[in-house]
């Protein structure tokens, strides 16, 4: 019991820290009030070690609703086996990017009220404080993501999604004290019960066409009596869904509102955390599915055929997604990278291009989605890749937020803090704050891909498992999306580099708070220091991408053991 | 467990008895289409969230019939935390409806505009 | 050790200007340019030029870097990289003298990214990994965008966005065929997955094996990077606009060194690692590089800006070198290596003596210059040396190599005929013998129009009747100015700088002018140098025309035709 349980200490150790913070943030002493963003610091520093700690192995007591048995023998008290070994690099990875996301929340509510307070014109009122629930939402959302991680149940996976979900809506509603924030947050929620509805509908289906609801017991139903068309529309109603989550084509039209909308620190949060829990939702639904299906014949690899392409590392079996679900996701992932890239080119305000630019990335993600574990190694598992890839993409993407999230100009008319949007407000920020404006050079630099920075190791391994899936349209379609967005990337890069400053930049100023700025110097030297020594976080990657095809396992033929299973056939570092 | 087994296979009273999964799933079916039709055309906001609500509530209804179907509790267990959440969804959509309420005096999402692009 | 610092020695500098008050920055950086020009001589006497084809200099334990991505850091030479190196390091200290009273603004960004530069690009000739070497490649573009978009001239935003656009789109779809040949080499390791590796001999090997089609996809993909950075006829457009925009030394690393990082790349990588699929495309290169050939030259006649037609003349030049570079055979890709040495030197010259003009009259329309040589004696003799080494007069550097590559393409016609060609009714042993020849002949009369047009420019600008922007010159039109009326009361508007040349000037033309000699009177050393990599890469072709690979992978069709006495 003690054991199951150990699996789910990060998330207790969040959760435990949440209630802490709600209590705190309601503090009459300033002080109080204050350590709230440390407690919820130290929550997540808890939850990472925690995770670190726990190292799942296959066959190993790793999830914790022991209470339930279900008649056919299955018990859901395994974790989800076909890809264990993910939830500890998941669970990390969250921890550390949570951390760098926290950092710029500092100062995002409470901050007209604590001004007031502070000038001694008005009394704290914990009616009216939002602080306590801010960060309350930014721990649940993340405990969320990490539950999301270790679903191994689709009722659990449901749930953690919508835990996930449902505080980003209040938090970008909250965010700032403008209509616009408001409008976006509605925006958000009703596209995001929507998608719920719809990926909902699909766990039904697929319920129905399996009869189970445990993601190992579906897993081994399709292995034994292949993917019937009920749990097939399952699937991909599913994916479709979780599209929503991950800001892909056909669900991706929120992703510019939104972002503008919010504070760009909300919109740094909501550029990780669904995006994130989106894709890990996906890794496990596709995962339960396999890849090991007979070989697709369709696009230019069926000219190699007979030609020596056989991958001579396959997974038992098949190669591929079942066709029509590598076919559904073959269109959203080039639909998702060419919309996201070519409407970015068309936008003024920064925040809408990073808007855009994440559902492209999500686009590129896709691409390891599809090939999945073709070999075992990092450039032949696209689970791997994925992983690397979301690990990079949460580093750069919150140091390009955080830059924004760290400049402010001057109030408007209703007294609200301006902020910085547009690529003018940007003109010079290199010579006037050399910190943020390289950052942001560096960031946009690693989010164009560009060698020899982070994203480009990101991206590296995905044309690998493209390749070796046979996915060479896609690579193609892949590589040219990378250089459209080169056209906005440079844009962002230089405008701060090589502009000089004129009046509309002039206005921009610092936001007080530290955090951010901290924040953002954070990202640039994580992106930096994963550049040139980013081969242990692949070799993570790697490990955490083990790919179990055979894995579900009936609880009577496979007593809980202490031993770690074998590590899968050979992975290399 | 054999009890519960035998109880769930146990024959429904006469009218419902021609009822197959086919019948539920069709319902289900409808509901859910009806849903998502609803929220692609009104523009009302409470209505849009209703029509997001009947979506849940027919995959409600299918995983009820599945549970039915394949003689396990799998698909009520999930119901019930289907209502839960439908709950927590419910009450986040009011408390933000009513928000933007007080802005416009109106519930028309056409009324709300200011993001474009 | 040697070769990484090399690439190292130009990064620190550059690093350290970038900390370093503005006053020191051009001491630092001719410091910084100077030094590993100096080790780069020493590394020239311990390398072992009659084994030039053997991979030298690199440490012999290459570091794993990235390991699970199957990166190794690992360096080396063979004596055409050298060369190319050496013609590196020779322009950096140039560059940096060149740039002394042409940049006056943000200097310290400027020698800090022209540092960068020159590491990056020695690092593109030392790598033997190939993504070592393709992060390098890459990487020349961040500084060169910002060189171009921040002392360009009018223009400029524009011609760094589409420098950086072309250039960098081609190269994705270039990685894209290289990770491929990567993942064909771990699929055909014997079986034994010995995992994942980038080494470029390793690839080399294993990419050899490859099926005809494959390589012709292979091909493909290579070219869309590689040929666009040479650049080759259709996706040339990029090439004049960067020129014309770019700073003075900008212009000449572009020419000198930038434009030889594809022409190196279609050496190291397209020739082995699909050399069927080179045997059957052979022709259709060679054909666009002569469309090349007279599209630019023709382009250049009809041109008025000095530094558009030096940059039209690139296009026609490296069409030659392409040309004998396809030629697959020992002449054609000597002429080919030297020539993108010669092209180095010559045309870099042409831009550095056009930015000394440029510097003193703001112009460079040939409708606002002319008769030079009156107000600058020393500068005209060096134009027209240069203009005749362009050219290809006998006894200068330009006729070596450009006589070597159409040789070449004479002699070609052994390897050609093959496949496509085969089918479109070119036998092979009939008429395609004289296919070679042809192509030849067309390319020949690309060296008369060259002649025409350098010599109308030279004829124009250099003698003929004096005229100066705004000067005491006749027929003084006075359009197209680049830089508004800087000052337009002033009858000579040099820019502070005496009418002639000055000592640093003449010191930073010098030691081109003696190279170009030099390799024009005497190449002996340079071709023997040349002989050892460009005989294996040949004697590669020789073997597999003669004796087809064996086993279901080669093409029936090609293998029966080549097949045959």
């Amino acid at each position: 019991m003690s054991g199951r349980l150990a699996f789910l200490y990060p998330e207790i150790a969040l959760f435990v820290a949440t209630c802490v913070v709600m209590v705190l943030g309601l503090s009459r002493t300033l002080k109080a009030r204050k350590a709230s963003a440390w407690v919820a610091g130290l929550g997540l520093v808890a939850a990472g070690v925690l995770a670190m700690a726990s190292t799942p192995r296959m066959g190993q007591a790793s999830c914790p609703i022991s209470g339930f048995v279900y008649h056919d023998g299955l018990t859901p008290a395994m974790g989800q086996v076909v890809l264990a070994e993910m939830v500890p690099y998941v669970k990390v990875m969250i921890a550390g990017i949570g951390l760098l996301l926290l950092l710029t929340m500092a100062g995002t509510v409470d901050r007209e009220d604590e001004a007031r307070i502070a000038a001694g014109q008005a009394v704290f009122d914990p009616l009216r404080s939002n602080r306590a629930e801010f960060y309350a939402f930014v721990l649940f959302s993340l405990t969320g993501l990490m539950l999301t991680a270790s679903a191994d149940d689709l009722i659990w996976l449901f749930l953690a999604l919508e835990l996930t979900s449902l505080p980003t809506y209040i938090m970008v509603a909250i965010s700032t004290a403008r209509n616009r924030s408001r409008e976006a947050a509605v925006k958000y929620f009703f596209l995001g019960a929507l998608g719920a509805a719809i990926f909902l509908y699909g766990f039904a289906l697929m319920y129905g066409g399996t009869g189970h609801t445990n993601l190992n017991a579906i897993a081994q139903h399709f292995r034994e009596h292949g993917v019937s068309t009920l749990s097939m529309a399952g699937v991909l109603l599913a994916v479709f869904g979780l599209c929503f989550k991950i800001a892909a084509v056909p669900m991706h039209f929120y992703t510019p509102d939104v972002y503008e909308g919010a504070a760009p620190q909300v919109s740094g949060f909501l550029a990780f955390v669904p995006k994130t829990a989106g894709f890990v939702a996906l890794l496990l639904i596709v995962g339960a599915v396999g890849w090991e299906y007979a070989g697709h014949s369709a696009g230019v690899t069926s000219l190699f055929a007979g030609d020596g392409m056989e991958p001579v590392k396959h997974a038992a079996g098949g190669r591929q997604l079942p066709e029509l679900l590598r076919l559904t996701l073959w269109v959203i992932a080039a639909l998702t990278m060419t919309v996201g890239n070519v409407l970015a080119l068309l936008q003024s305000s920064v925040k809408r291009v990073l808007a855009y630019s994440s559902i492209a990335h999500s686009g590129y993600m896709l691409v390891g989605l599809i090939a999945g574990p073709v070999g075992s190694t990092f450039t032949t598992n696209g689970v791997s890749a994925i992983l690397f890839y979301l690990a990079a993409y949460g580093v750069m993407n919150t140091g390009a937020f955080a830059v924004l999230a760290a400049l402010e100009r001057g109030r408007d008319a209703e007294g609200h803090v301006g902020e910085a949007e547009s690529f003018d407000d940007l003109r010079g920020l290199c010579a006037s704050r050399p910190m943020l404006g390289w950052v942001l050079v560096v960031c946009s630099l690693s989010l164009l891909g560009l060698p020899p920075l982070l994203g480009f190791f990101g991206k590296l391994p995905l044309f690998s498992v493209g390749i070796a899936a046979g996915e060479i349209p896609l690579v193609i379609v892949l590589g040219l999306n990378s250089a459209i967005a080169a056209y906005y990337y440079l844009r962002l890069a230089f405008t701060p580099l090589l502009d000089a400053k004129d009046e509309g930049s002039a206005a921009i100023q610092a936001a007080p708070f530290k955090g951010r700025a901290v924040a953002a110097a954070l990202s640039a030297a994580g992106v930096l220091v994963l550049s040139l020594a980013g081969g242990w976080l692949m070799t993570k990657a790697a490990h955490a991408g083990a790919y179990y095809p055979s894995a579900p396992v009936k609880a009577e033929s496979a007593p809980i053991s202490d031993e770690p299973a074998p590590l899968p056939n050979d992975v290399h570092e | 467990m054999i009890g519960l087994t035998s109880l769930a296979q146990a024959a429904y009273p006469e009218p419902m008895a021609g009822a197959t999964l086919a019948h539920y799933l069709a319902v289900s079916a409808i509901m859910f289409v009806l849903g998502l039709i609803g929220f692609l055309t009104r523009r009302n906001l409470i209505i849009m969230f209703l029509c997001t609500e009947l979506m849940f509530q027919a995959a409600g209804i299918a995983l009820v019939a599945f549970g039915r179907y394949h003689l396990n509790f799998h698909g009520q267990t999930f119901v019930v935390f289907i209502l839960t959440v439908a709950a927590a969804e419910a009450a986040m959509a009011l408390a933000l409806i009513v928000l933007l309420f007080r802005r416009k005096e109106s519930l028309d999402a056409r009324s709300w505009e200011d993001l474009k692009g | 050790m040697l070769l990484a610092a090399l690439i190292l020695i130009p990064l620190l500098f550059g690093v350290l200007i970038a900390f370093a008050p503005d006053g020191r920055a051009r001491t630092l950086a001719g410091l910084g340019t100077t030094l590993p020009l100096l080790l780069g001589a020493y590394v020239a006497t311990t390398f072992d030029w009659t084994t030039g084809e053997r991979m030298q200099l690199g440490p012999m334990e290459p570091a794993a870097w990235m390991k699970p991505l199957g990166i190794t850091l690992s360096l080396g030479v063979d004596s055409v990289a050298l060369l190319l190196v050496l013609l590196t390091l020779l322009l950096g200290p140039i560059c940096v003298a060149a740039s002394a009273t042409a940049i006056t603004t943000r200097v310290r960004t400027y020698y800090a990214w022209l540092l960068v530069l020159q590491a990056a690009m020695t690092g593109v000739f030392c790598a033997r990994d190939l993504i070592v070497f393709y992060i390098c490649f890459e990487f020349t573009l961040i500084p060169m965008f910002v060189l171009i978009s921040l002392w360009g001239s009018t223009n400029r935003k524009k011609a760094a966005i589409k420098f950086f656009l072309f250039t960098f789109t081609g190269s994705v779809i270039a990685l894209a065929g290289l990770v491929y040949v990567a993942w064909y080499a771990t699929t055909t390791s014997g079986g034994k997955f010995a995992g994942w590796t980038f080494d470029i001999g390793v690839l080399e090997s294993a990419a050899r094996t490859m099926s005809a089609k494959q390589q012709a996809f292979v091909l493909l993909a290579l070219m869309a990077g590689f040929a666009v950075k040479v650049p080759l006829f259709p996706v040339h457009t990029w090439l004049p606009l960067a020129h014309t925009e770019a700073p003075t030394a900008g212009s000449v690393i572009l020419a000198g060194v930038l434009l030889k990082l594809g022409t190196y790349a279609l050496y190291r990588f397209v020739l082995p690692f699909v050399p069927l699929a080179v045997v059957e495309y052979a022709p259709l290169i060679a054909l666009l590089s002569i469309v090349g050939i007279l599209y630019g030259g023709l382009v250049c006649w009809v041109q008025t800006d000095v530094k558009k037609l030096v940059a039209y003349s690139s296009v026609a030049h490296l069409g030659f070198c392409i040309l004998g570079m396809f030629a697959l055979n020992n002449t054609g890709l000597t002429g080919s290596i030297l020539y993108m040495i010669n092209h180095g030197l010559s045309t870099g010259a042409l831009f550095l003596l056009i930015g000394m003009v440029y510097e003193r009259h703001h112009t460079r329309s040939m409708k606002e210059l002319g008769g030079l040589a009156k107000r600058m004696p020393v500068w005209a003799t060096f134009m027209v040396f240069f203009v005749m080494a362009s050219v290809g007069l006998p006894g200068l550097n330009g006729f070596v190599s450009e006589f070597l590559c159409l040789l070449g393409a004479f002699q070609a016609s052994s390897a050609w005929g093959s496949g496509v060609w085969h089918s479109l009714g070119v036998q092979k042993g009939a008429t395609p013998g004289d296919l070679g020849p042809w192509f030849a002949a067309v390319a020949g009369t690309g060296m008369i129009v060259a002649a025409m047009y350098l010599l109308i420019m030279v004829g124009r600008v250099v003698w003929g009747k004096l005229v100066l922007p705004h000067g005491h010159g006749a027929d003084n039109h006075g359009h197209g100015h680049d830089v508004p009326a800087a000052d337009s009361h002033a009858t000579e508007s040099t820019g502070g700088l005496p009418p002639d040349l000055t000592k640093r000037e003449i010191l930073t033309l010098l030691p081109l002018a003696a190279l170009c000699l030099a390799l024009g009177l005497y190449p002996k050393p340079v071709l023997m140098a040349l002989q050892g990599p460009v005989s294996r890469t040949v004697s590669m072709y020789d073997e597999m025309l003669r004796n087809p690979r064996p086993g279901p992978a080669v093409e029936k069709s090609a293998a029966a035709e080549r097949g045959a006495p």
